[in-house]
C-alpha cells in the first residue's frame, strides 16, 4: 500500500524492480508447472530468466543505488551472459521439442514419461 | 430516576416476560393436550403472537434500559481510563438459601456488557419469533413428515406443534437472558443448563426423525462433558474464595419485624477479591490460598486459578462448540432453521464466549493462552470443513464454529473488546445468514446446495439480504477509507490483536496464532461465496425444485431486512454521535485491570499486549490490509470456480482426493470419538454385563483353559511372531520403501516443477526458522 | 509527478500484466505474442535503469532472435489439438497456491531489506546520461574502464574484465547451435532406409 501510494511521486528503488522481477519469476514458475505444451514450458523458462535479469540490472543501476552500493557494470554484464545463455538454451530446448514432436507426433509433455520409475 | 434501582427492575421484567409467555402457553395449551384436547389453528397462532409480543416487549424494555444506561454513563469519556473498575450494579433479587458461607441467590450483575447483550439477544430473538410465524406455518395443521416412514410404508402424519415451538423459544429466551443477567456463577450454571435443555428440546423438535433425536442426545451429552469441567472450576473458585458472586453485593436484609431494610456490610465478589483496588487491579493469586505457610515459589494460588480458569473454559468449550467438543453443533442442524439461527449461531453458542468475557478477570495469562490455542484450532478446523460441505446448514454451522474460534482467539490474546465485539456482529450476520438459508430451504424443500442455483431471480430479497450477510461475515470493506460492513470492523479488531500479540511474542510458535486467523479470513470468504454462488448464481441444479421456488412471505422477509440493516451497520459509529458505537459501549464494560500489558508467571516469555496498542496505525494498517487481501483472494477463488468456471470443482476434488475425504468427513472426528469413547464404553458395559451373567460359571475351568491358551499363544507369538516375522518385516520394509520411492519418479515434468518450488519454499521456511531460533540468538 | 516513476509504472505493469497473461492464456500462439510484449516491456525497464546497451540487446537477441525461434517452434508444431491443451484444475490450483506462496516469500524478502529501499543520493543523478556500450565492450575485451577510479586496491586487482567468460560463452553458443542443428534435423532418410 505504501509502495503503491507513493509510486507516482517518489523515486523508484531497487525494491520496485525486485517486485517486478518476482512477479515475472513467479509467472514463469507457474507457467512451467501448469502448461502441458513443451513450448509453453519453454516460455516459462524465458520468463524466469527475465525475472532474474531485472534484478541484476536493478542491482547494477547507478540511478537506483548509491555510489558505494551499486555493483556497476557487473550486473549488466551478468545480464548479458544470461541473455546469451537463454538464447542457447532456447535453441537446444526447441531442438529437443521438435525431435520429440517428430518421434511421438505430439508436443504434450505428459506423453514423455518413458523414463518413469 | 435512580439507575441503581431502575435498571435491575427493568431488566428483570424484560427477563421474566418470556417466562410468563412460556407459562401461559404451557398451562393453556400443553396441559390440555395431555388430556387429549387439541388447540385449533387459530388458538395456536395466538400462542405465537403471545410469545412474540412478550419478547417484543422485552426488546422494548432492553432498549429503554440501554437508553437509561447511556444517559447515566456517558460513553467515550475516560471515566475509568483503564485504571478503575467499570461502572456496574450488582445485588440480589432473592436469596434462595444460605449454607454457611455459600449463599445461593438470584442476583444481577449489570454493566454495559449486560445491557448490550440484552438488547442484542432480545432483538434477534424478536426477529426469529416473527420469522417463525411464516416458517413454522405448516405446523398449524396436521403435518406429513417426509423424512419419517411408518411401518406400513406411508409418511408419518402427526399433529402440528406450532405452540410447542413458541413455548420452547420463550423458555430459551428466558434462560439466555438469565445467563446474561446472572449475578453469580451458580446462577449462571443453572441457566447454562436451562439453555442446554432448551437446545435439546429444539434440536429434537422433529423427534420422530432418528437423526433429530440422536442429534439432540448428542448435543446434550457432549455439553455434559464440558459442564463437568465447569463444575470443577466453580468448586475451585468457591473453595478458595468462598463466594461465587461476580461483583460486590450490598447485602440487604429485612428485619424480622417488617419492611425496614438494613444494609449489611458489603460482601466482596470474585472480581474484587482477585483484583482488589489496593493492588491496582492486578491479579492477586495469593487470594486463592487461605493458609499462609504455603511455599510461595510453587505458585499454589496461581495454579488453582489456572485450574479454575480452565474449568470454566471447558464449560464454554462445550457450549460454544470449540475443539474438541465441536462435533455436536453440525448435528444440531437437524432442528428447525429459526432455531439454528437463534440458538445455534447467534445466542446460545455465543454464551460460552460471553462467559469467558464475563469471567475474564479470573483468567491467568497461561489459561488465556489455552483459550487462544483452542480458538485457533477450532477456527482452522471449522473453516476447512465448511469449504467442502454440501448441506447449506452444515456450511453455516461449521462457519459458526470457525467464527466462535475467532472470538475465543481474540479473548485469549488479550483482545477483550475485539472478541465480544465480534460476538455481537457475528450474532447479527450469522442469524441473518441462517434465516436466509431457512428461506431458501422453505422455497426449494432441500438442504443440498447441489439442488439450488440461479435462485436470485426467483427470490431477490433473500438473495441480496444474504449477500449482505456474506459480505459482513467475510469482513468486506475498504481499508483506505475505513468503511465497511460490520464484520470488517470486528474481524479487523481480532486480527489486529493477533498482530499485536505476534509482535509482542517473537517466538515463531506464537506467530502461528497470527497466521491462522488470516488464513481463516481467506477460507471464510471462500466458503461463504461458494455458498452464495451455488445457491443463487449459475444454472438451477434441480429444474423441478427451481420451478416451484418462490419468494418467502413478508413475515419472513421482514426480519431478514431488519437483520441485514444491522449486519451492515452494527459496527459503525452512530452518525452525529461519534462516541456511540458498540465498541465504545463494550469498552466501558472492560473489566478492571485486564487492559494493561500482562505477562505470564509460569510461562515468563508470554506477553498479552494491551488491547489499545493494537489500534496504533503501524499495527492496525498492515493487519487490516492483510485481512482484506486474504478475503479478496478467497472471493476470487470462489468466483473462479463457481462463476467464471476456470477451475472445475470436480477435478480439484479428484486431485486432492485425500484432503477432500478428510474434510468432507469432518476430519473423522465423529468416527474417532466413536472408536475411542463410544465403542469402548459400550464394549466395557457389555463386558460387565457378561461378567454379571457368567459369574457363576466354573471359574477354575476357565482359568485353566486360559493358561493353556496363553502358553500356546506365547509360543506362537514369540517363536513365529517375533523372531520369524521380524526378518520378514525387514525384507518387506525394504521392498515397500523401494516401491514407495519409485512412485516419486512420476515422469511428469510439471510435477517435478512443483516439487522444485515446494523444496524452495521449504528451504526458505527452514532457513527463516533457523534464523529466528539459532542464528539470531 | 515523477516522470521516471510514471514510465516505470507503465513498463512494469506491461511486463507483469503480459507475464500473467502468458500464464492464464491456454492458446500457445497467443502466449508467444504476450511473451514478446512482456519481454519488450522488460527492455523498457532496462532503459529506465540506465542499462541501455543491455536493453538494446534484450530487444535484439531476445525479442528479435530467441522469440522468433520460439514462434517457429510454435508454428512447426501447431496442430489444432496442441494449440490449446487444458490442464486439470487440481494441478492449476496447486500451482497457483505454490506460486502465490513463492511470490509472497520473494516480495516480503525484497521489501524487508532496508538497503533496497529507494535511495535519496543515487550514484548518478537521473538527468545525467550513463554511457554503457563502450565500457561493456571494453570489459568483454578485458579492460574495466569504469573501475579505473576504484579506490580500493583489493577491488581494483579483480578488474581483469570478462574476457575469459566471454570466450567460454562464445564457444558454448557455437557448440549449442551445432548440437541443436544436429538434434533437430529431419529423420526422414532413416525412416526411408528402414522401409
Amino acid at each position: 500500500m505504501y509502495l503503491l501510494g507513493h509510486l507516482l511521486t517518489e523515486p523508484v528503488g531497487v525494491v520496485h524492480y525486485m517486485i517486478v522481477g518476482a512477479v515475472l519469476f513467479t509467472c514463469g514458475v507457474v507457467c512451467m508447472a501448469t502448461k502441458r505444451n513443451a513450448l509453453g514450458i519453454l516460455m516459462g523458462i524465458e520468463l524466469v530468466l527475465n525475472g532474474a535479469n531485472v534484478n541484476l540490472i536493478a542491482f547494477g543501476s547507478p540511478y537506483l543505488r548509491g555510489a558505494e552500493a551499486t555493483i556497476g557494470l557487473d550486473g549488466q554484464l551478468m545480464a548479458m551472459f544470461v541473455i546469451v545463455l537463454a538464447a542457447a538454451e532456447a535453441a537446444v530446448a526447441l531442438a529437443i521439442a521438435l525431435n520429440f514432436y517428430n518421434n511421438f507426433g505430439s508436443i504434450d509433455v505428459d506423453r514423455a514419461n518413458q523414463l518413469k520409475g | 430516576m435512580n439507575p441503581a434501582a431502575t435498571l435491575p427492575a427493568v431488566l428483570a421484567i424484560a427477563w421474566l416476560l418470556p417466562l410468563a409467555a412460556f407459562a401461559v402457553v404451557w398451562i393453556g395449551y400443553s396441559l390440555p393436550q395431555l388430556a387429549g384436547r387439541r388447540p385449533g389453528a387459530t388458538a395456536q397462532r395466538f400462542a405465537g403472537w403471545l410469545a412474540t409480543s412478550a419478547i417484543g416487549s422485552s426488546f422494548a424494555l432492553s432498549m429503554f434500559a440501554l437508553v437509561v444506561w447511556l444517559a447515566y454513563h456517558p460513553l467515550g469519556g475516560d471515566e475509568h481510563g483503564g485504571h478503575g473498575a467499570p461502572p456496574s450494579y450488582s445485588g440480589d433479587y432473592y436469596l434462595l438459601a444460605q449454607f454457611g458461607e455459600l449463599r445461593l441467590s438470584i442476583g444481577y450483575y449489570i454493566d454495559a456488557l449486560t445491557v448490550a447483550m440484552f438488547a442484542m439477544v432480545t432483538l434477534i430473538s424478536t426477529c426469529v419469533h416473527v420469522y417463525s410465524m411464516g416458517y413454522m406455518d405448516e405446523e398449524l395443521h396436521e403435518v406429513a413428515d417426509h423424512e419419517v416412514a411408518t411401518s406400513d410404508g406411508n409418511y408419518l402424519h402427526r399433529p402440528g406443534r406450532y405452540h410447542r415451538f413458541y413455548q420452547y423459544l420463550s423458555l430459551f429466551s428466558f434462560s439466555m437472558l438469565g445467563i446474561v443477567l446472572a449475578g453469580n456463577l451458580a446462577m449462571v450454571f443453572v441457566f447454562w443448563e436451562l439453555v442446554g435443555i432448551c437446545s435439546y428440546f429444539l434440536i429434537g423438535f422433529y423427534y420422530e426423525r432418528p437423526s433429530a433425536s440422536t442429534a439432540a442426545n448428542k448435543a446434550f451429552i457432549v455439553n455434559r462433558i464440558g459442564d463437568f469441567g465447569m463444575l470443577i472450576g466453580l468448586m475451585a473458585l468457591w473453595t478458595s474464595l468462598g463466594t461465587l458472586q461476580f461483583g460486590d453485593t450490598q447485602l440487604t436484609a429485612r428485619t424480622s419485624a417488617g419492611h425496614v431494610k438494613m444494609v449489611v456490610p458489603i460482601e466482596q465478589g470474585i472480581f474484587s477479591k482477585l483484583r482488589s483496588e489496593d493492588q491496582h487491579y492486578h491479579l492477586d493469586a495469593s487470594a486463592m490460598v487461605r493458609s499462609a505457610e504455603t511455599d510461595e515459589s510453587a505458585h499454589p494460588g496461581y495454579w488453582l486459578l489456572f485450574v479454575a480458569g480452565l474449568g470454566i473454559f471447558s464449560g464454554c468449550v462445550g457450549k460454544s462448540a470449540q475443539f474438541p467438543l465441536h462435533t455436536w453443533l453440525p448435528d444440531a442442524m437437524a432442528g428447525p432453521t429459526p432455531v439454528s439461527a437463534l440458538v445455534h449461531s447467534a445466542t446460545m453458542v455465543a454464551a460460552g464466549v460471553y462467559l469467558v468475557g464475563r469471567c475474564y478477570p479470573i483468567f491467568v495469562p497461561e489459561a488465556l493462552l489455552v483459550v487462544a490455542v483452542v480458538g485457533a484450532v477450532t477456527l482452522a478446523l471449522g473453516a476447512s470443513i465448511a469449504i467442502t460441505a454440501f448441506d447449506i446448514k452444515h456450511v453455516l454451522a461449521y462457519s459458526t464454529i470457525s467464527q466462535l474460534g475467532y472470538m475465543m482467539l481474540a479473548l485469549g490474546l488479550g483482545g477483550w473488546v475485539a472478541g465480544l465485539f465480534h460476538l455481537v456482529t457475528h450474532a447479527f450476520f450469522k442469524s441473518l445468514l441462517f434465516l436466509c438459508s431457512g428461506s431458501v430451504i422453505h422455497a426449494v424443500h432441500s438442504n443440498d446446495l447441489r439442488h439450488m442455483g440461479g435462485l436470485r431471480h426467483k427470490m431477490p430479497w433473500t438473495a441480496y439480504t444474504m449477500l449482505a450477510g456474506c459480505l459482513a461475515i467475510i469482513g468486506a470493506g475498504v481499508p483506505i477509507w475505513g468503511i465497511g460492513f460490520s464484520g470488517y470492523f470486528s474481524k479487523d479488531a481480532v486480527i489486529e490483536q493477533a498482530w499485536s500479540f505476534a509482535g509482542a511474542n517473537p517466538s515463531p510458535t506464537y506467530q502461528l496464532l497470527l497466521y491462522v486467523p488470516i488464513a481463516g479470513a481467506f477460507a471464510t470468504a471462500c466458503y461463504m461465496f461458494r455458498l452464495w454462488y451455488m445457491t443463487f448464481v449459475g444454472e438451477p441444479g434441480h429444474p423441478h425444485r427451481f420451478e416451484n421456488a418462490h419468494e418467502s412471505p413478508p413475515s419472513m422477509v421482514g426480519p431478514l431486512v431488519v437483520l441485514a440493516v444491522f449486519a451492515i451497520g452494527v459496527g459503525w459509529h452512530t452518525p452525529f454521535m461519534s462516541d456511540l458505537s458498540v465498541t465504545s459501549i463494550l469498552e466501558q464494560a472492560r473489566p478492571a485491570g485486564t487492559q494493561a500489558t500482562t505477562s505470564g508467571t509460569l510461562l515468563t516469555e508470554l506477553t498479552l499486549p494491551d488491547e489499545h496498542l493494537s489500534h496504533e496505525p503501524e499495527i492496525a494498517d498492515p493487519a487490516s490490509q492483510s485481512a482484506f487481501f486474504a478475503a479478496l483472494l478467497g472471493v476470487l477463488l470462489a468466483t473462479m470456480i463457481y462463476v467464471w468456471r476456470w477451475l472445475h470443482a470436480d477435478e480439484i476434488r479428484q486431485s486432492f482426493a485425500p484432503i477432500y475425504k478428510l474434510l468432507s468427513n469432518a476430519w473423522w472426528f465423529n468416527e474417532l470419538y466413536q472408536w475411542t469413547f463410544v465403542r469402548p464404553t459400550l464394549a466395557l458395559s457389555r463386558l460387565f454385563a457378561s461378567i454379571d451373567r457368567w459369574v457363576i460359571d466354573p471359574l477354575v475351568n476357565g482359568l485353566a483353559r486360559l493358561f493353556a491358551y496363553a502358553a500356546k499363544l506365547l509360543d506362537r507369538v514369540v517363536d513365529r511372531g517375533v523372531v520369524d516375522s521380524s526378518f520378514d518385516a525387514l525384507a518387506h520394509g525394504t521392498w515397500d520403501v523401494g516401491l514407495a520411492l519409485r512412485r516419486l519418479q512420476t515422469g511428469r515434468l510439471r510435477q517435478y516443477m512443483v516439487f522444485l518450488v515446494v523444496g524452495t519454499l521449504g528451504l526458505f521456511a527452514i532457513a527463516s526458522l533457523c534464523w529466528k531460533y539459532a542464528l539470531a540468538g | 509527478m515523477n516522470w521516471t516513476s510514471c514510465l516505470f509504472l507503465l513498463c512494469s505493469l506491461m511486463a507483469g500484466g503480459f507475464a500473467v497473461a502468458v500464464v492464464l492464456s491456454s492458446n500457445i500462439v497467443r502466449m508467444a505474442f504476450y511473451l514478446v510484449l512482456s519481454l519488450a516491456a522488460t527492455a523498457g525497464l532496462f532503459f529506465l535503469a540506465g542499462a541501455d546497451f543491455v536493453g538494446a540487446m534484450q530487444l535484439m537477441i531476445y525479442v528479435g532472435g530467441t522469440l522468433v525461434l520460439l514462434v517457429f517452434g510454435v508454428m512447426l508444431t501447431a496442430q489444432s489439438q496442441f494449440v490449446q491443451m487444458r490442464t486439470s484444475s487440481g494441478e492449476l490450483l496447486t500451482a497457483l497456491i505454490l506460486g502465490g506462496a513463492l511470490l509472497v516469500v520473494l516480495v516480503s524478502t525484497a521489501i524487508n531489506v532496508p538497503a533496497w529501499q529507494p535511495t535519496s543520493n543515487p550514484a548518478v543523478d537521473s538527468a545525467t546520461p550513463v554511457i554503457t556500450a563502450t565500457p561493456i565492450g571494453m570489459a568483454l575485451e578485458g579492460y574495466r574502464v569504469d573501475q579505473l577510479t576504484q579506490p580500493d586496491t583489493a577491488l581494483r586487482r579483480g578488474m581483469s574484465g570478462y574476457l575469459f567468460p566471454f570466450i567460454i560463452v562464445s564457444v558454448h553458443l557455437l557448440v549449442v547451435l551445432i548440437g541443436a542443428a544436429y538434434l533437430a534435423r529431419a529423420k526422414r532418410p532413416v525412416v526411408e532406409r528402414m522401409r
